[in-house]
């Protein structure tokens, strides 16, 4: 038997596992409904779990090897790691918790086989991709941080505008200061 | 040497059995998860009991020293006044129907996030009081006492509701979890908490008539750099009639389409189909603000508010009020005006448009139409000579907001509109729409910069949907009809489903209206190019208009 049908073998058991693992980090009373509720819409943190599950397993394993792919399958449950109240260790940290996951059910059997070299490389490929969920965690969260500056300038943008005209049409100081002033009077409030 | 923890130590938030009832354990105030706390000067000029200097991260709230009884004595009146209340409090069988419908709880999975226990958190409060049982077996039935770090805990979550009303759909009994925390934060703002977000916009609203604060004089020039921009785009400078008296309609939207990004857009939209139309209209500088972020704050306060819709009216002689696209404003008027400020003033009259002769005998208490059911009763008359095909580089689906889709029902007549000036709609997941519509995650005053953690994922069920058509049918668009999510979409939208742009209806509208006189289009309201501009015909039709 090949390492690959090895590791195939035991897909469905290790991301259940881990999507298990993955949902423990919620808190308890939540856990039940992540676990049994199917639909993509109504549980999306569920649905996300999952798809990232067999993406990531599969990726492990060598069954998929183009790295855009991955990174596609990996995108939502990243971008959810990285805006829920974890800290990054916690947020990323699930991808670590594969390896015993992997030790326990799938090394035994590698072993008899004479495969380790086979389960030394799929470690490796989880470490890449550990790496690789790193980049786009951070990069998420550079969205985010530029989301807020975009608002803040989006909110105002019309006045901004409107300020910069007064600017521009009049020579006097003393108008243009009065535009500004009215510009930072308003300052933090909101416009909707 | 401290031991280097494991993955799993890590990773493991909580203890495999929590030592605690999930009443008992506290929230943790973490930047990104609270919103700043509103100015003593605000609340000071607003007249709002207890203002004081707080943070709500500190320890120590600076409540007011008989802070309980103020507490208790509020949540007596409101019991008393509010029927409703009362009978949310006692009958809540704790069936869970709404647990999983919030988006909230979807995207934080924070127990205290489901309806029912957010509901809780106040019931708790009222079981001790008022309900026999509680009196007699208190904290083994979940009654409470108020303590301080019950209020922190009831300011956390009720700025973790967005009011939308989505759990009120699927509870059996029509619980309103959405009125309980309107009654939270009105009780909260007895002992002096309120958030800047919220009170800022209502103090600038109150002085000076709209969010910003800004002066009649001022907003007036913004309006006409809007019409500019029309010019520049359509060759047609629209009209923007302003306080005049006479005519017969008033034009009132929320501000923040005259000064933000992307509301303008739909703003010059309307311009425009009122030019087109040659619309009997006026916009009122005192008036000059749709929304009403009173409605987040007491009653009282949305009522003063919106009082200013009514009395400019009046003083301007209208026979109706045409509303822009608006969310929560829809929901004032449609739940509450008649109550707070009817019956409307002797000069309005039943709306009925000048074009097409439709009776708007839904609005025959307010006398308010939304836009949408204006405009499209205009398409199915054919009023209005549209051409689809200018949006033709638009695949877009329907954000539906929450208050027009389940507190007015206003479902149909956008899309209709929408379909009439797009060829290629597509609608997002049948559970995600219409009346089961999940929230942009910011409605209700939380579309606040310093929580765009927390909206993301509030939004996460929203932004999951639309990333959904978005990979399976190329969706690059999403329309709405609401102010507050024109400025809350965007992100969202560039954050789960980067790619699709947001805009009101009319902006796209005014993008399909081939309009009496104008020169040939080449560029949409953003001033972007038409990608489906034949480039042969280009001179030709610059010189023949
Ligand atoms: S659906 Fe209604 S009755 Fe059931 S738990 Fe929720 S609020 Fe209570
Ligand atoms: S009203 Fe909306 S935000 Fe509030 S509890 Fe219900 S579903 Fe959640």
């Amino acid at each position: 038997m090949r390492a690959i049908d090895i590791f195939r073998k035991h897909k469905d058991e290790v991301t259940r596992l881990w999507t298990e693992s993955v949902f423990k980090t919620y808190p308890l009373e939540t856990t039940g409904f992540l676990r049994t509720k199917q639909d993509p819409f109504g549980n999306p943190v569920g649905h996300m779990t999952k798809e990232a599950a067999a993406a990531l397993y599969d990726a492990v394993i060598g069954e998929s090897v183009d790295i855009e792919d991955t990174r596609k399958a990996l995108d939502r449950f990243i971008k959810l790691r990285a805006v829920q109240k974890f800290t990054p260790s916690q947020g990323l940290g699930v991808f670590s918790l594969m390896k015993p996951l992997l030790r326990t059910h799938v090394l035994p059997e590698l072993l008899i086989k004479k495969k380790l070299h086979d389960y030394l490389e799929a470690e490796s490929r989880l470490d890449s991709l550990t790496l690789l969920a790193f980049d786009m965690y951070v990069k998420d969260r550079e969205i985010l941080a530029e989301s807020r500056i975009t608002e803040i300038r989006n909110q105002y943008a019309q006045l901004a505008r409107w300020a910069q005209r007064l600017n521009a049409a009049s020579p006097l100081a003393v108008e243009d200061q009065g535009a500004e002033a009215e510009m930072h009077s308003t300052e933090g409030q909101g416009s909707v | 040497m401290a031991k280097l923890p494991t993955p799993q130590a890590l990773m493991s938030s909580r203890p495999a059995f929590p030592d605690k009832a999930w009443l008992d354990i506290k929230p943790e105030f973490a930047p990104g998860s609270y919103c700043y706390p509103a100015k003593k000067e605000t609340m000071e000029l607003l007249h709002m009991p207890n203002p004081h200097d707080w943070d709500p991260s500190a320890e120590d709230w600076n409540l007011p020293d008989n802070w309980e009884k103020i507490l208790c004595d509020a949540f007596e009146e409101r019991l008393e006044k509010h029927r409703s209340l009362k009978l949310f409090m006692d009958i809540c069988v704790r069936c869970g129907a709404c647990a999983d419908k919030c988006h909230f709880f979807l995207g934080t999975n924070d127990p205290k996030n489901m309806p029912v226990l957010r509901a809780e958190l106040l019931r708790s409060l009222y079981r001790r009081d008022h309900a026999m049982l509680g009196k007699l077996l208190g904290k083994r039935i979940g009654a409470r006492s108020w303590d301080k770090e019950v209020v922190k805990e009831l300011f956390y979550y009720a700025y973790q509701c967005t009011e939308c009303r989505r759990c009120s759909l699927f509870c059996p009994y029509g619980i309103d979890t959405a009125e309980i925390t309107a009654i939270v934060r009105e009780l909260l703002h007895e002992v002096g908490l309120g958030i800047h977000w919220i009170m800022d916009p209502v103090k600038n609203c109150s002085f000076t008539g709209n969010h910003l604060g800004i002066q009649p004089h001022s907003f007036k020039e913004i309006v006409e750099m809007l019409a500019d921009d029309c010019e520049t785009v359509t060759g047609i400078r629209p009209k923007t009639p302003f306080n005049e008296k006479g005519h017969e309609i008033l034009f009132i939207t929320p501000s923040g389409d005259v000064f933000a990004d992307p509301g303008i857009y739909t703003f010059m939209g309307y311009l425009l189909l009122f030019h087109e139309l040659d619309l009997d209209y006026t916009f009122s500088t005192y008036a000059s603000e749709g929304g009403n972020f009173g409605s987040f704050t007491t009653f009282n306060m949305a009522k003063k508010l919106n009082a200013k819709m009514y009395a400019e009216a009046e003083r301007l002689g209208v026979k109706w009020i045409l509303g822009g696209e608006c969310g929560h404003m829809w929901r004032v008027i449609n739940q509450y005006m008649g109550t707070y400020n009817g019956p409307a003033p002797d000069n309005m009259v039943t709306p009925v448009s000048p074009f097409t002769g439709t009776v708007f005998k839904n609005a025959a208490s307010t006398k308010m139409v939304h836009i949408a059911e204006f405009t499209a009763d205009l398409i199915q008359h054919d009023k209005l000579n549209l051409d689809p095909s200018r949006n033709d580089h638009i695949i877009t689906t329907f954000h539906d907001s929450c208050n027009p889709a389940r507190a007015m029902g206003l479902l149909d007549e956008p899309r209709y509109v929408l379909k009439a000036v797009c060829n290629n709609f597509v609608e997002m997941p049948e559970n995600t729409i219409r009346e089961q519509t999940f929230c942009c995650g910011a409605g209700s005053g939380l579309n606040t910069e310093e929580i765009m953690e927390l909206r993301m994922r509030s939004g996460m069920p929203r932004g999951n949907a639309l990333r959904y058509v978005q990979q399976k049918y190329g969706v690059n668009h999403m329309a709405c009809v609401c102010a507050i999510d024109r400025a809350t979409l965007p992100p969202l939208a560039n954050y789960w489903a980067p790619g699709v742009t947001v805009s009101g209806l009319h902006e796209l509208v005014a993008n399909a209206l081939v309009m009496k006189g104008e020169s040939k289009r080449t560029m949409d309201l953003r001033q972007e190019d038409l990608p489906n501009v034949a480039e042969d015909d280009d001179a030709a039709q610059g010189e023949g208009q």
